[in-house]
């Protein structure tokens, strides 16, 4: 996991982007969904990093801090920060508690890296973030799509964004092809850990959709 | 969620705000079983189909057989995750196979409680198109409409907000209080009679068809244990919610059903209701109340058929949705609506469905309450009273394999007692199943009915041991709904 020092833009950042329009910053998914998979991603990141890890072995599928070493970004550190503080979790439960505010933490964060423009204030349009720069914000979403169309596998952190992106259900509404096969070969070729993550997510996503609320 | 998070938790703290309280458990589950559409739509359509006067009587019988259910099921709750409820209950206490079977049954017996609603909306509608445009469309016109707006509203995903279905259960609950009082303050010369509430007035000839009817008035009380997880406390608020939903339906269907034949007196309350069918209520309410509050109350008869709708066609969708999540549906039934996260395959068979039962009783011309709503709500009462008995069986069984500390009250008895109550019930239900579908005693139709569950429950079994046999790593997953793709761990 070489390609795991925290830079920008971030696994959750690129998630970011393939679930908004790269041109109006529309967002294609329900928030709900999208926050799951933004909490997936920014859980992600820090095991891409190894500063997490999880436990799989004991079927609880608990997360546990490995370096407390400072992530020099606010919000993965107050991710690690929880995680350490409260580590009896399993990783389910802290897909609830993170989805609560990672939206709004990831668009902040997006918005201090430039990537995004902070929502407008003007009544006659909608408010929300636009991306900067919109080949930026494209960008992630044609390398899922070249991968697929290939069906090559991408590097890891790819593979994770494309798994997170099919467990909250945008992958099949977004990309330009859909391979149940792809998708399976894409995600075992991770680690168990994040291959868990994901499917983690696939089921918080599933909660959330049989909820009643 | 893992039963060993620590109370004190800040992670459990936060999650917990967002959970729900005994009365928001009790408004979803009450709002499920709409009030004023038992009291005015089945009711009086009880009354006229099986001539049976203790339909008073018979809610409250049931108020108790149901009470005496949750016991196990409440305390089952606590020691299953829950998906699904009565088909994770069946996989988990009677094993998987059978869990299948129970899916079969629970998805036949939803389906036909909510496709049974688009019978009586067009007798809800009517009195006040009359009213206000001094004409009215035909009932399946009406009902095409509602058809569409609960599936556009399914795909959508909006469920009724909770506050305003608060607002509307209460001021339902507030309207039949009324109506009741109107009605006692107005009594038939003969004075006020008690005979509804006596056992020989159910135990007559047709007492199984009422008791099917009367069943339905309590679909939705299920339900409550959908809410553990989603609970503030897992241990405490779902058996109180559940007990108090049970208590205030029984206790209000019994003495609403009985209030109606006060002013005619017993021995006309059949003939009025023949006549008159669901707008009885509501001209018993003009001729005490005066009219404003006879249309208020037509309106609110209008919405309560709506949001029962609306609550029966997402629980059927999420059902398709759990069952298509651990592939024992096709998979693509598991597919979520990314934008809406709406179960959306289930949404739209629902929908199909709801279509193809209009279509078929509009072209046939047969009369929506009686044949459609009456029968199909009977027909699903009789699939849920099966799902109880079954899912008692799986309390005893379960807990028998698995200790836990609990009472054998809660485990043994309580269940045991159930199920001789269910049995009976049902036994009674199947004696006369002709007169629910209003066809002579001799008639295939009656064992036909009835049948379709026996082969859901024969496909289910086989369609079990087909996946055990071909596809074991989707059989060990039955009963985890959308934790199937987890593995199922916690």
């Amino acid at each position: 996991m070489a390609e795991g020092d925290l830079k920008s833009p971030s696994l959750a950042d690129d998630l970011f982007f393939v679930m908004h329009d790269n041109a109006t910053g529309r967002t294609r998914l329900h928030l709900r969904l999208a926050s799951l998979g933004l909490a997936g991603a920014v859980l992600g990141e820090l095991m891409l990093a190894e500063r997490l890890t999880m436990d799989v072995a004991s079927g609880q599928d608990r997360l546990y801090v490995t370096t407390r070493d400072a992530t020099g970004d606010p919000v993965t550190q107050n991710v690690l920060d929880q995680v350490a503080a409260e580590p009896q979790h399993p990783v389910l439960t802290w897909l609830l508690f993170f989805a609560r505010t990672v939206y709004a933490d990831v668009a902040t964060r997006m918005i201090a890296a430039n990537l995004l423009k902070p929502a407008t204030r003007n009544l006659l349009k909608q408010q929300r973030p636009v991306p900067v720069d919109p080949n930026v914000a494209a960008w992630p979403q044609a390398r899922l799509n070249l991968a697929v169309q290939r069906r090559e596998p991408p590097v890891t952190r790819d593979c994770v964004l494309y798994g997170l992106f099919v467990a909250t259900g945008g992958a099949q509404r977004v990309l330009w092809e859909h391979d149940p096969a792809f998708v399976a070969t894409t995600l075992a070729m991770l680690p168990a850990p994040l291959q868990r993550l994901i499917v983690q997510t696939e089921v918080a996503v599933g909660q959330a959709v049989i909820s009643r609320r | 969620m893992s039963l060993t998070e620590q109370r004190s938790s800040a992670v459990s703290a936060a999650l917990a705000k967002d959970r729900l309280g005994v009365p928001s458990v009790v408004f979803f589950v009450i709002s499920a079983a709409a009030p004023l559409m038992v009291v005015a739509g089945s009711v009086p359509t009880a009354y006229a189909v099986t001539g049976v006067l203790g339909v008073p009587f018979a809610f409250l019988l049931l108020g108790a057989v149901f009470a005496l259910f949750a016991v196990g099921y409440v305390t089952m709750a606590r020691h299953v995750v829950n998906a699904g409820a009565f088909y994770a209950y069946a996989a988990q206490g009677l094993g998987r196979t059978q869990g299948v079977a129970t899916a079969w049954v629970a998805l036949l017996a939803y389906n036909a409680l909510q496709l049974g609603l688009y019978g009586i909306i067009g007798s809800a509608a009517e009195p006040l198109l009359l009213d206000w445009f001094g004409g009215s469309p035909a009932w399946w016109v009406i009902a095409l409409l509602a058809w569409a707006l609960t599936g556009l509203l399914g795909l959508l995903r909006v469920d009724v907000n909770g506050k305003i279905l608060s607002v509307l259960l209460v001021s339902e609950i507030a309207v039949v209080l009324v109506f009741d009082i109107g009605d006692l303050l107005n009594a038939a010369p003969g004075g006020i009679d008690f005979e509804g509430f006596t056992p020989g007035s159910l135990f007559v000839p047709g007492v199984g068809a009422a008791l099917a009817t009367v069943v339905a008035g309590f679909a939705g009380i299920e339900s409550s244990v959908v809410f553990a997880e989603e609970s503030k406390d897992r241990d405490r608020t779902v058996p109180i919610a559940t007990y108090l939903g049970i208590t205030i339906i029984a206790v209000l269907y019994a003495i609403s059903a009985w209030a109606q034949t006060v002013p005619t007196g017993p021995d006309g309350i059949v003939k009025a209701a023949a006549q008159q069918g669901p707008t009885l209520v509501f001209n018993q309410a003009a001729t005490h109340l005066g009219s404003t509050v006879s249309t208020i109350g037509s309106v609110l008869f209008v919405t309560s058929s709506i949001a029962c709708m609306i609550a029966f066609h997402n629980t059927t969708a999420r059902y398709i949705f759990a069952l298509g999540r651990e592939n024992v549906l096709p998979s693509v039934f598991g597919r979520t609506s990314a934008r809406t996260a709406a179960p959306v395959a289930g949404s739209v068979l629902q929908t199909t469905l709801g279509l193809i039962v209009i279509t078929v009783y509009a072209v046939s011309g047969l009369d929506p309450v009686t044949k459609l709503f009456f029968t199909f709500g009977a027909f699903g009462g009789l699939g849920l009273l099966t799902l109880l008995t079954i899912t008692s069986i799986a309390v005893i069984v379960y807990f028998s394999r698995n200790p836990s500390g609990e009472t054998a009250w809660r485990t043994r008895v309580a269940p045991a007692l159930a199920i001789l109550a269910l049995c009976v019930i049902i036994g009674m239900t199947l004696i006369n199943f002709d007169t629910v579908l209003g066809v002579a005693p001799g008639s295939a139709i009656r064992w036909i009915l009835p049948g379709i569950f026996i082969v859901a429950i024969v496909f289910g079994l086989v369609w079990g041991r087909v996946l055990k046999a071909t596809r074991p790593e989707v059989y060990a997953n039955i009963g985890l709904g959308a934790q199937a793709v987890g593995g199922g761990s916690k």
